[in-house]
C-alpha cells in the first residue's frame, strides 16, 4: 500500500487493527504531551515496523505514527502478527531485536534532547532520515522539522542555515538535499553512531543481503562489526 | 536509610504475579543478592551473566554518553527486571543499569531465564508487559528533558524515588542528582534550595527529606502523574 506524507497511521490512544512494515515510507513516532505538543521519540522506515504494541500486549499505542516521507509499506492484520509471534523463531526473534534498537533509539533521543544543540540534533534527525531513503533528497519543511524535534521554528531554520553555509545541505522550497553525508556525519553528536552501531549489532546480520547498496554498508556499522555474537533463540 | 526486613521475602511483582506451578520450578534457580547503592549491575556492551528481579530499592537505567557521564533514562523497581536484553534476544545491551537506592533482588543466570522464558508463557508475556511499560517511561523522559524545567524534574525525581524506596528520606548527593538529571550542579543547587525554601523538602548533608508531599507533587511537571498510572 502507498502511504501519503503526513498521514496518521495511529493516533495515540487508538485500538490498533494493524502492524505496518514500511518498504519505502518513513514513519515518524510523536509524543503527545498533556499540552498537545509534540516530540518525536522514534522513526521507522524499512528497517522497522509500526504497532510493537500489539506484540508487546497492549491493544492501544501511546504515540502518534505519522508519514514523514511518502512511500510504500505492507501491513499485516493484528491477529495474523499474534499468531506468527507466537510460533516463536526468527520472526519472533526479528522483532524482539528489533524492539530493543527502538528502545536504544528513544534512549537517546531522550539524551539527545537533553545535551545537545539544536544544530546537532537535527544533524542526527537529518542522518537517520537519510538512512532510510532512497534519494538523497528529503520532502519537508522547517515547521515540520520543529514539531519533531519539539523545538522553534526559528532555530531549526538558523541550524539549517549553519548546515547550508556549510555546503553539507541544500535548503529550497520544502526539499532537503543532502550534498555532503560524512560532513554532516562529523558535525553530528555521538547519538546517531551509538543508534545506528547499536541497530547494526542487534539486526545488521540478518538484514545485510537485503538492503540496497547504499543503505546496507553504513560506515558505522562495518567498523564495528568486529565481533560476531551468538544469537539466543 | 532504614533498611527494610520485609524484602527478604520475594517481592518482585513479576515473580509473585507467575503461576504457582511456574513460580515453584524457578524457585531453585533464584539467588537473593543485596543490591548495594552505586553497584553497577549491568555494564554497557558486556555480556549479562545474570537478570536481576528487584523486590526492594530501585535501580537507574543511564543512557549512552561518553566516558563518565550519566544521564538517567529510567527507573526499574519492584515492578520490573534488568537487564532485558537476553529476552529481547542479544546477550548485551548498551545501558548502564546502577542501583540507587539501597534493596535486595533476586537473580537468575541468564541461561536458566532463558530456559524459563522458554517454559513459562505466563513470565513472557509479563516480560513484554514490562518492556512497554519501560519504553513508555523513557519515551516521556525524552519529553520531559525536552520541555520541562529542573524544578519540575527534580521535583518528580524525588516523587519517583520515594515511592520506590517506599520512605520519605533517602541519601542523594548533588553530584549524582545532577548527573542524573543531565543538569549543571549550581542548577540542582538552585532548584533544591527553592523547594526547600517552600518548606516542601529539606536538604542537608546529602540526605533528601521530603515534608511535604502533595506540595512536591503540585511541584512536579505531568510525567509524574502519567508514569504513575502507567506502572499501576
Amino acid at each position: 500500500m502507498q502511504l501519503p506524507l503526513g498521514k496518521v497511521l495511529y493516533e495515540s490512544g487508538d485500538k490498533m487493527s494493524h502492524i505496518y512494515f514500511p518498504t519505502t515510507a518513513i514513519i515518524s513516532l510523536l509524543y503527545i504531551m498533556e499540552n498537545g505538543g509534540t516530540a518525536e521519540i522514534g522513526i521507522a522506515g524499512n528497517n522497522g515496523l509500526i504497532g510493537m504494541a500489539l506484540y508487546m500486549g497492549g491493544e492501544t499505542t501511546s504515540s502518534r505514527a505519522v508519514v514523514q516521507s511518502a512511500g510504500g509499506a505492507v501491513r499485516m492484520t493484528a491477529a495474523d502478527l499474534r499468531a506468527e509471534f507466537a510460533r516463536g523463531g526468527l520472526f519472533q526473534n526479528l522483532l524482539l531485536r528489533y524492539t530493543q534498537s527502538l528502545m536504544t533509539q528513544i534512549s537517546q533521543t531522550a539524551v539527545c534532547n537533553r545535551l545537545h544543540s539544536i544544530q546537532q540534533q537535527l544533524c542526527r534527525w537529518l542522518l537517520i532520515n537519510h538512512d532510510q531513503l532512497a534519494a538523497d533528497k528529503l520532502v519537508m519543511t522547517h515547521d515540520l522539522i520543529a514539531n519533531m524535534l519539539g523545538v522553534r521554528r526559528e532555530g531549526v531554520t538558523h541550524a539549517a542555515g549553519t548546515l547550508q553555509e556549510m555546503g553539507i545541505i541544500k535548503y529550497s522550497r520544502g526539499t532537503i538535499t543532502m550534498l555532503d553525508r560524512k560532513a554532516l556525519e562529523s558535525v553530528a553528536c555521538e547519538c546517531y553512531q551509538v543508534v545506528s552501531t547499536e541497530y547494526d549489532r542487534l539486526l545488521g546480520e540478518y538484514l545485510r543481503t537485503n538492503l540496497p547498496d547504499r543503505i546496507a554498508p553504513n560506515s558505522a556499522s562495518v567498523r564495528q562489526r568486529t565481533v560476531k555474537e551468538k544469537v539466543f533463540t | 536509610m532504614p533498611f527494610d526486613a520485609r524484602s527478604d521475602v520475594l517481592a518482585n511483582k513479576i515473580l509473585t504475579t507467575l503461576p504457582a506451578a511456574d513460580l515453584e520450578r524457578i524457585k531453585p534457580k533464584l539467588e537473593r543478592f543485596e543490591m548495594v547503592f552505586g553497584a553497577t549491575l549491568n555494564t554497557p556492551n558486556q555480556i549479562a551473566e545474570h537478570i536481576y528481579f528487584p523486590d526492594s530499592g530501585m535501580i537507574s537505567l543511564l543512557g549512552t554518553l561518553g566516558e563518565g557521564s550519566n544521564l538517567e533514562i529510567s527507573i526499574v523497581a519492584s515492578e520490573g527486571a534488568i537487564p532485558l536484553c537476553p529476552f529481547l534476544g542479544t546477550p548485551s545491551s548498551p545501558v548502564r543499569a546502577l542501583v540507587q537506592g539501597h534493596g535486595i533482588a533476586h537473580r537468575i543466570k541468564t541461561a536458566d531465564f532463558l530456559d524459563e522464558c522458554r517454559a513459562s508463557p505466563e513470565l513472557t508475556r509479563m516480560l513484554l508487559h514490562f518492556t512497554r511499560s519501560l519504553m513508555l517511561q523513557i519515551s516521556q523522559c525524552a519529553v520531559c528533558f525536552r520541555f520541562h524545567m529542573i524544578e519540575e524534574r527534580l521535583a518528580r525525581w524525588l516523587l519517583m524515588s520515594a515511592d520506590r524506596m517506599e520512605s520519605n528520606e533517602f541519601l542523594m548527593t548533588q553530584k549524582t542528582l545532577s548527573s542524573m538529571l543531565g543538569v549543571r550542579r549550581e542548577g540542582v543547587t538552585k532548584a533544591a534550595s527553592h523547594l526547600q525554601k517552600l518548606g516542601i523538602i529539606q536538604y542537608s548533608r546529602g540526605k533528601i527529606h521530603i515534608l511535604d508531599r502533595p506540595q512536591l507533587e503540585g511541584a512536579a511537571c505531568a510525567c509524574y502523574a502519567i508514569l504513575s498510572a502507567e506502572t499501576q
